[in-house]
């Protein structure tokens, strides 16, 4: 299956959260308590349960109000971070573009936690185990939309392969900056280039989002350089631990004490 | 909820891929196979959401009676597969622990409910609107012609001691038959929240 | 609307919005309550249309607009009369649109006027007016005169120019709050656009002066001729699943279904009925007596017209109404089926004092609603509550077979999906059983009381089938117990031959079960689908779509082509069904020239005038009544839209400040507040993640994950005023009494000038109540009773209140 991509034109959204639920009833994840936070915003964090929401910033400027709402999920990373830096490869990257996690092989390292520059996976200290947002990769694989952008009302969120859905998000970009000047794609290069693209009608640092989001050079170095050969030379088991002990020195705060259910595969 | 459990994620391939790594294959890229889909088996049902006037079409996955998953009808011409929040959450009411699934009687100056067979409560209420009907009987109504200024006696033959809200959230058959049994009973009362 | 066009419905369809050039969304935040609206707007936004979104909030609807003005609530008819004036100043009205399709010709009676803010007929006493004066000059046929052009002081348009010239944006601007330069700026935006759509829903509807501010609205459509036109109307957005239908079947006082009028206690025969109300309505009253009543209604019995109760018109037994009413013990026995007015009436202290005073109340619903509990409310104690209660397990829309009408009115049937859960069974059963257990207690009676319940027609199978219950709506040829196959044939069918228990649903079942058709094919790409389900009336999508062509009958605008007059074949064609009296009746005859088939003009009212058609010149030979065709809907409280404030208002009417508030508005609260004391404005409204009073969303876990509870909108200068960051607790109270809720700090709501004064709106969603998963305080504890005269709506919009910290 091709590359695809999921755009969140922001221009178009309305806050409705009609993801969130879509998200919840699709993957079957309970509800949690919450409070009013700040605007319409009742949520904001990932949680193991809770593996998209929606941002709500209200900026007001020359008597003009710009209420800006963004959903919030896994960017699914071409260059994934949290891929990197799992211990027991249970984090792989689709064709289609989807970075998920084998809850089999998951460990519950929390590598990819502390790595994500979004921070994204959280993982149940109970069950060990790390959760974030699937893309519905059974429902795309299936050829059914993934369940927020098959629910979105306002067409805010769009699917399809990436080379039509980025020609869809520059000619609409170029018409939002017509009202919107600092509108701006968000995904098209950072980590990669990311399999949620944003349309933001702000600078991303208006919604909280890092400028120039990047993987931690350790991990590039382990990932490229020295797993490949641990895999081969000493098989999966090994190699997470291996990769593990390596990740915590660069952390300094190495306990391997999680690591023991690691490489079962 | 544990999602593991579920199936969801049987990456058959991908010890197969795994292997490939050594190979000069991207180790990281999963077959693209293999994804269960819980709407497997599933009878496909339209219906109506129950909530703003959209009529936004509904689909809903039904396995052995039991309700597994509701989303959008990509049919239908008004919402095209999309619903709101409101509308994507309402899988949880076909199985909702907090529904009232039993007849109720509050008694007079009671503290709680008890349960009650369905003959019974509507027993109960069959009398009382007799009851309440026979006794609120009005056969005429007395009005001062405007013209002559004379009482007159105007037949009206109506209840004058029950009324019945109905709802903007029964469907058409349901409103009509309130409609209808209002008028035979006698009530004109009968009013709904379209008014407000 | 129904004064204005003659049907009181959206005029066009969720899917024709995004045929329009410009949207005016004005009492309505879509985004929130109708988000599938945003669907077809967005659409519309990415072909370039420009979106106008007026609201005393800047709400998630706004956030889409091009152009966004705070409103003080309340205040609509200030600025919409100021936009009638500048598009009467400006001459930016369609011509030909006015003259052909209006009733701006028309002359109006001598005798009407408006002088210090009561137009004429008013009674002080009654608060109520008589509307003689507010007629036409009439001609000897007893029809309207017609003046030479619209210059004519007599005419309707100039009535309707003297009447608006006093709206300057100027006076506007001092009124709403708006600026001047942001009214025109709209104003010239929205007369830009054409086709031009505007969508209101409760934001409208909910005040005094509702059902005028409506009326206005319909005054720029049909001054900017955009009624009948694919991408325009007035899209009068309904508030509930099936409140259209629920409407239709006229659970409401003052109608039986399919919008006949309710008999009265003047109404001694079915002749006097229509003396009253015009012959336009024998055949559907004698349908509906047909159908209830089947071989028991008979010419002879006059159709058994004596077996329905009468009204006593000088009870306005409105939903507020009926619980005052309550409250003074009239009531014995209450049903309630789904709805939940102890969180939803306003100043609700008024329901929980009448419930009590109920023997019996009768709950149907999913969930344990406030209503069914409020012997246990916090704060009562259920020993003091002497009311009984029964409460019956309702099943849920999907477990169950029926069709809704939507907005759009289509009439969408689905089958049951699901059993019922538990012993939970339709309303539909309910009724059906309680109907037949309730005849069996009177079997054998002769008492003249009981002959309704004895003599109906009541069959809907062993098990209640709701497709019987649609086929008595659709009807039946009475000689041969056959359903008829169309609405052509009954409206064919002679008087008594037919029967139908909602003559606007006729024919629906017909021809199979054309509610549950599943065509979505689109051929004219206009968003019509004609094949999905079933609009009333027979099957058209856009009302008035007659008024879309020129007077030879084609299309005005050649890119949104619904009917057309084929010359050829002798009829009229087109992508849509036409509203039209008769399909073979060409422009140039007088039924192919009625835009509004409804109204007994057969155009639509700039100024609504009270009139009856089809008078005839002379009395009637035998000294009767004579019977006219068809009355014209009234508003009660005028002929024009005229402004005046809130029932609780921050200020004085500068128009005529001593006729400040709607003279006929019905106040039934007891408790009113003043500004000295209330001053701020408070207005409450619905958010996306619950619907109407919570009694289903409260209950269901993921929505109240998203919004976990209620809360009040204020600005930044009323929070430093009074101490208070975002996440404090506030405490707001009106004259009525006081709730406790979280305070939003935003600047969404500016600060702004109302007569020089600085003021403050406050917001409050009121979705909530006492019980369910997640309870909160219910915002109308607050609220006040006022209602709208005509409509019987409660002024939700607007009260006066004060806040402070919670500590």
């Amino acid at each position: 299956m091709a590359r695809k991509t999921v755009l969140i034109d922001t221009s178009l959204c309305t806050g409705c959260k009609a993801c969130s639920v879509a998200c919840k009833a699709w993957n079957e994840l309970p509800a949690e308590k919450t409070q009013l936070l700040t605007s319409y915003q009742t949520q904001n964090a990932f949680t193991t349960k809770t593996w998209t929401y929606m941002t709500f910033v209200e900026k007001y400027e020359d008597q003009k109000m710009n209420w800006l709402m963004r959903k919030a999920q896994c960017f699914h990373c071409a260059d994934p971070s949290c891929m990197k830096a799992c211990s027991s490869n249970a984090i792989t990257k689709t064709e289609s573009g989807y970075v998920v996690i084998d809850q089999e092989k998951c460990i519950g390292c929390g590598y990819c936690v502390e790595n994500c520059p979004f921070g994204v996976p959280k993982v149940d200290q109970v069950k060990k185990k790390s959760y974030k947002c699937t893309g519905c990769i059974d429902r795309v694989e299936n050829n059914l939309l993934p369940a927020c952008v098959n629910t979105c009302q306002p067409g805010a969120l769009s699917f399809g392969e990436r080379d039509v859905v980025l020609t869809q998000a520059k000619k609409r970009l170029a018409e939002v900056q017509k009202t919107h000047p600092k509108a701006q794609l968000y995904g098209e290069k950072e980590m990669g280039g990311t399999t949620y693209l944003y349309l933001l009608l702000d600078s991303p640092e208006v919604y909280d989002l890092p400028v120039n989001p990047t993987v931690p050079l350790s991990l590039t170095l382990w990932k490229d350089v020295i797993r490949p050969v641990g895999t081969v030379a000493v098989g999966g088991a090994a190699a997470a631990v291996v990769l593990g002990v390596f990740a915590n020195l660069f952390r300094g705060n190495y306990s391997n004490s999680d690591h023991k259910e690691g490489g079962k595969d | 909820m544990d999602v593991s459990r579920r199936g969801f994620f049987k990456l058959s391939g991908l010890s197969i891929a795994a292997l490939a790594a050594g190979l000069g294959f991207d180790p990281a890229v999963a077959e693209a196979k293999g994804y269960a889909l819980k709407l497997e088996g599933t009878k496909k049902i339209p219906s109506i959401c129950h909530f703003c006037s959209g009529g936004c079409g509904m689909l809903l996955y039904v396995k052995e009676g039991k309700l597994i998953h509701l989303e959008g009808d990509p049919d239908h011409p008004t919402n095209e597969g999309t619903l709101c929040p409101k509308a994507a959450s309402l899988l949880s009411v076909a199985n909702s622990p907090d529904r009232v699934t039993k007849p109720r009687r509050r008694a007079p100056g009671a503290d709680k409910w008890e349960d009650i067979s369905w003959e019974e409560a509507l027993d109960i209420v069959a009398k009382k609107t007799k009851e309440v009907r026979d006794a609120s009987w009005k056969v005429a109504d007395q009005i001062v012609n405007a013209k002559t200024g004379l009482t007159e006696s105007l037949t009206v033959n109506r209840v004058e001691g029950i009324a019945f809200l109905g709802s903007a959230e029964v469907d058409n058959e349901e409103s009509y038959l309130i409609k209808k049994f209002c008028q035979l009973i006698g009530t004109p009362y009968n009013e709904h929240q379209a008014r407000i | 609307m129904s004064p204005s066009f003659g049907r009181g419905a959206m005029t066009n369809s969720w899917s024709d919005l995004k045929n329009a050039e410009v949207f005016l969304i004005a009492g309505s935040n879509c985004a929130e309550n109708h988000p599938i609206a945003m669907k077809w707007i967005n659409r519309a936004k990415e072909n370039g249309a420009k979106i106008i979104v007026v609201d005393p909030r800047f709400t998630r609807t706004a956030s889409k607009a091009d152009i966004f003005a705070q409103i003080r609530p309340g205040t609509d008819i200030a600025y919409l009369g100021a936009i009638i004036n500048y598009i009467i100043e400006q001459k930016l009205y369609d011509q030909k649109y006015v003259l052909n399709y209006t009733n701006a010709l028309l002359k109006v009676s001598t005798d009407y006027k408006l002088e210090d803010g009561l137009f004429s007929g008013y009674d002080a006493k009654t608060r109520k007016y008589g509307t003689a004066s507010w007629g036409y000059q009439l001609g000897p046929d007893k029809k309207p005169l017609k003046a030479e052009s619209i210059e004519d002081p007599d005419s309707v348009f100039s009535k309707l120019k003297a009447h608006y010239s006093r709206y300057t944006f100027d006076t506007a601007e001092k009124i709403s709050g708006i600026p001047a330069a942001k009214i025109k700026e709209i104003a010239d935006v929205f007369c830009k656009g054409k086709p031009a759509s505007i969508l209101y829903a409760l934001g409208m509807t909910q005040h005094t002066t509702g059902v005028q501010g409506i009326r206005a609205y319909a005054i720029i459509q049909l001054l900017l001729g955009n009624i009948g036109k694919a991408g325009g109307g007035i899209n009068a957005l309904r508030g509930e699943p099936n409140v259209q239908g629920s409407t239709d079947m006229a659970n409401l006082v003052s109608n039986l279904p399919g919008y006949l009028p309710h008999p009265i206690n003047t109404d001694k025969t079915l002749r006097d009925y229509l003396v009253r109300n015009g012959s336009f309505f024998e055949k559907h009253i004698v349908a509906q007596l047909k159908a209830w009543f089947g071989e028991n209604a008979t010419k002879d019995n006059d159709y058994g017209f004596s077996l329905l109760p009468k009204t006593n018109p000088a009870v306005n037994a409105t939903m507020v109404k009926l619980f005052e009413m309550m409250n003074k013990e009239q009531f014995k026995l209450l049903f309630n089926v789904g709805s939940n007015s102890l969180v939803s009436i306003p100043d609700r202290q008024l329901v929980r004092s009448a419930l009590t005073k109920l023997d019996m109340l009768v709950v149907s619903d999913l969930f344990e609603i406030e209503t069914a509990q409020f012997w246990r409310e916090p704060g009562v104690n259920p020993a003091d509550i002497k009311t009984e209660v029964i409460m019956f397990p309702a099943a849920f829309v999907y477990e169950k077979a029926g069709s809704m009408s939507n907005s759009s009115r289509w009439i969408q049937w689905k089958d049951a999906a699901l059993e019922p859960l538990g012993e939970s069974l339709p309303d539909l059963d309910m009724l059906d059983h309680l109907f037949k257990k309730i005849r069996k207690l009177y079997a054998g009676s002769t008492d003249v009381k009981d002959a309704p319940i004895l003599k109906a027609r009541w069959d809907y199978g062993e098990h209640t089938s709701a497709l019987k219950v649609l086929q008595e709506l659709s009807g039946y040829d009475e000689t041969t117990g056959k359903l008829l196959p169309t609405i052509g044939d009954y409206l064919k069918a002679p008087i008594g031959t037919a029967s139908t228990g909602c003559w606007i649903y006729a024919g629906v079942t017909g021809n199979g079960n054309l509610a549950a058709r599943r065509n979505n094919a689109d051929p004219s790409g206009l968003g019509l689908f004609k094949d999905w389900s079933f609009a009333w009336p027979g099957n058209v999508r856009i009302l008035y779509n007659r008024a879309s062509c020129d007077e030879a009958g084609q299309p005005v605008d050649a890119k949104r082509k619904l009917i057309w007059w084929d010359e050829a074949a002798k009829v009229w064609a087109g992508n849509d069904g036409g509203d039209l009296v008769d399909k073979t009746k060409g422009p140039d005859t007088p039924e192919g020239k009625l835009s509004f088939r409804m109204n007994p003009e057969g155009v639509g009212r700039l100024f609504a005038a009270t009139y009856m058609s089809g008078l005839p010149a002379e009395a009637p030979a035998d000294g009767l009544p004579a019977i006219g065709i068809r009355p014209a809907g009234i508003c009660v409280d005028g002929p024009l839209p005229e402004f005046y404030e809130p029932t609780e208002s921050p200020t004085t009417n500068i128009l005529h400040p001593e006729v400040s508030i709607s003279p006929c508005a019905l106040v039934v609260s007891t408790q009113i507040g003043k500004s000295d004391k209330f001053p701020h404005v408070l207005t409450t409204y619905g958010v996306v993640e619950h619907f109407c009073a919570g009694g289903i969303t409260r209950n269901i876990p993921w929505l109240n994950e998203i919004m976990p509870e209620p809360f009040a909108e204020i600005s930044k200068n009323l929070a430093a005023k009074i101490k208070v960051v975002e996440g404090d607790m506030v405490e707001v109270s009106s004259a009525r009494g006081k709730i406790t809720v979280r305070a939003l700090v935003t600047d969404r709501l500016q600060s702004y000038k109302v007569n020089g004064k600085d003021t403050e709106t406050i917001g409050m969603p009121w979705s909530w109540g006492f019980a369910s998963l997640s309870p909160g305080p219910s915002t109308n504890e607050i609220t006040i009773a006022a209602l709208d005269p005509g409509a019987g709506t409660p002024e939700y919009k607007v009260c006066l209140v004060d806040i402070r910290r919670a500590n």
